[in-house]
């Protein structure tokens, strides 16, 4: 039986962007996310195009994703657009970082 | 968080414009395909760690020869020791450091591997053989017979073999990217400086053998040696730092990274600046002439014009941040930022007392270690950890704990060595300002001091010294510390 969408998020927030020290969910950079025929399909972006950290999250996010029960595939596509700011993270994590509620893109 | 999770799916309907890379795991084996951008292994440089080593053991050999009283104004300004350190600074520290971050940072702007990781490792080998050759030929150069005056030729061609290594590695990417965002053109107009100063710099060299050779008295030059610095710590240097550190801060600040008019300002007046004061002042060592004159003095208003549109510029990009709380990395640059602040009412000084040729030691000091040193050293903090964290943890991350890169680094132990290290160039400038040797060697004692100091942060950092397992983890518990990653450490 494939998991829901809710428990794939929750096993991603195990996944950091190692220079925030943050998960990824909450920062905001998993932008879609859709559980198909046991395939967990993952479309997220960076803080910054070009990080060097990139391939290390894009990869964690594939090896937590097969390691839930349900899961045999996973899909992560990395895009650039729209392009990531704070607005993205929820109120928790802007708390953490000392970032207003209504930051400006 | 229901909520959130609503929103994720909107914008994958509306939003999805550009897919640059697939990441595909089946079967248990993950596998990276599609995309353009180079393969993981590529993308980081594994010269860029010792390439920093080598360059900050350079700037203590030089900050060393300056502290043991080799160099000005205990000895004369254009004398052999004092050169020496010079050029360990340029391009021992400066130019290695700027080389080494370049090398990691190219790809990030470009999004496209270096040529080849080869040339790297080549590269640096070059230019430390040949700056020992130089520093040799420069120490020995006042002795009575000049027993290597050859070295410095030699020296000189071997850096400038391993430059060109460097540039054809690093111009690679940067040439094949359109459109090339600011950064990128900052760097790419510093390389068109680095070909002028080092040419410049193998003229000096050819011509001090032939004048040695010939037993006939030096030529002059101190004249000529002016714009050779000012390409090579304006131009080159410079324009580099200031393209490096646009991106690096607004990426390290969560600030906006666009930098609008003003960015291509600071960019625009730079390069003209730089160009019209070298070559105006190169024509006039030749042709001399009102117009060679005025045309310099232009450059200079414009070199001013810039620096000054950068610095607003950057107090800009500080006041739009997101992140409130800064890491010390960014706090400790305003060090620097200030130092350049005062290089530029220094250089005002000189141009309008009419010495802007001459070589000007407090503003070479302030150029030198406080602005160009200090942002080296300040980002070094940064760039170090966030290496070393790949390189030890990337493969771990969504595997069990891994730490945060700042929990690679000890803020408050690094501080104090920061405050000390521009307070030590602050009184080397006051030294070299009323050409004293005692407050020129005190201070260069204490940023020396410094220098030791974050040298042993930026290895306790690679080390992963600081680093503390949550107790779960310490007593090889397979479970993963959740809330550590979700919230961040405490």
């Amino acid at each position: 039986m494939q998991p829901s969408r809710d428990i794939v998020l929750e096993a991603l927030r195990d996944v950091i962007d190692p220079e925030l020290g943050y998960n990824i969910v909450d920062l905001g950079l998993v932008y879609a996310l859709k559980v198909a025929d046991s395939i967990v399909h993952i479309t997220m972006t960076m803080t910054t195009p070009g990080c060097p950290a990139q391939d290390y999250i894009m990869m964690a996010v594939c090896e937590r994703g097969l390691r839930i029960p349900g899961v045999k595939d996973v899909d992560v596509t990395l895009v650039w657009e729209p392009r990531w700011s704070p607005v993205k993270m929820v109120p928790a994590a802007r708390t953490y970082f000392d970032i207003p509620d209504d930051p400006h893109e | 968080m229901l909520g959130h999770h609503e929103h994720i799916g909107d914008l994958y309907e509306c939003h999805l414009v550009t897919r640059l890379w697939i990441v595909r795991a089946r079967g248990g084996k993950t596998l990276l395909t599609g995309g353009s951008m180079a393969p993981l292994t590529e993308r980081l440089s594994r010269w860029t760690l010792i390439t920093f080593a080598c360059a900050l053991a350079n700037f203590l050999l030089a900050q060393a020869l300056i502290v043991l009283g080799f160099t000005w104004p205990s000895a004369a300004l254009t004398g052999g020791a004092t050169l020496a350190a010079v050029h360990l600074v340029t391009i021992g520290w400066l130019t290695l450091l700027m080389l080494g971050a370049l090398s990691q940072f190219v790809p990030v702007i470009t999004s496209r591997a270096l040529l080849d990781q080869r040339l790297s490792a080549a590269a640096l080998v070059l230019i430390e053989v040949g700056l020992v050759g130089m520093v040799t030929g420069f120490v020995t150069r006042d002795m009575a017979r000049a027993p290597c005056a050859w070295c410095l030729v030699v020296g000189g061609l071997s850096v400038c073999a391993g430059v060109v290594l460097a540039l054809v590695n690093l111009a690679t990417p940067l040439l094949r990217t359109r459109p090339l965002p600011l950064p990128g053109r900052f760097v790419r107009a510093g390389f068109l400086f680095l070909i002028v100063t080092m040419s410049l710099g193998l003229l000096f060299a050819f011509t001090l053998r032939a004048s040695v050779s010939s037993h006939g008295p030096l030529l002059h030059l101190a004249s000529g040696v002016g714009y050779h610095a000012i390409a090579g710590v304006g131009g080159w240097l410079t324009l580099t730092a200031m393209g490096v550190s646009y991106k690096l801060l607004s990426m390290f600040m969560l600030a906006p990274e666009e930098r609008g008019v003003l960015g291509e300002v600071v960019l625009g007046l730079g390069i003209t600046g730089f160009g019209l004061t070298v070559a105006a002042g190169l024509l006039d060592l030749v042709w001399h002439g009102s117009v060679m004159i005025l045309a310099e003095r232009a450059g200079w208003l414009l070199i001013g014009a810039s620096i000054s549109a950068y610095l607003a510029d950057l107090v800009r990009l500080y006041r739009a941040r997101k992140r409130r709380r800064i890491e010390l990395h960014n706090r400790a640059a305003a060090g620097a930022f200030i130092s350049l602040a005062a290089a530029l009412v220094t250089a005002a000084i000189l141009v309008i007392s009419g010495r802007a040729a001459r070589v000007a030691p407090p503003l070479v000091v302030l150029a030198l270690l406080g602005w160009l040193g200090g942002l080296g050293l300040t980002q070094l903090y940064k760039v170090i950890p966030f290496l070393s964290w790949l390189t030890r943890f990337g493969k771990m991350i969504g595997r069990g704990w891994v730490p945060r890169v700042q929990d690679l680094v000890c803020e408050p132990c690094a501080a104090l060595w920061f405050f000390l290290y521009f307070a030590g160039v602050w009184l080397t400038v006051v030294g070299a300002a009323i050409e004293t040797p005692l407050p020129m060697r005190g201070g260069a004692a204490l940023s020396t001091l410094a220098t030791l100091g974050l040298s042993r942060e930026y290895w306790r950092a690679w080390r992963g010294t600081y680093v503390r397992l949550p107790p779960a983890v310490s007593s090889h518990a397979p479970t993963i510390q959740r809330e550590d990653l979700r919230h961040g450490h405490p």
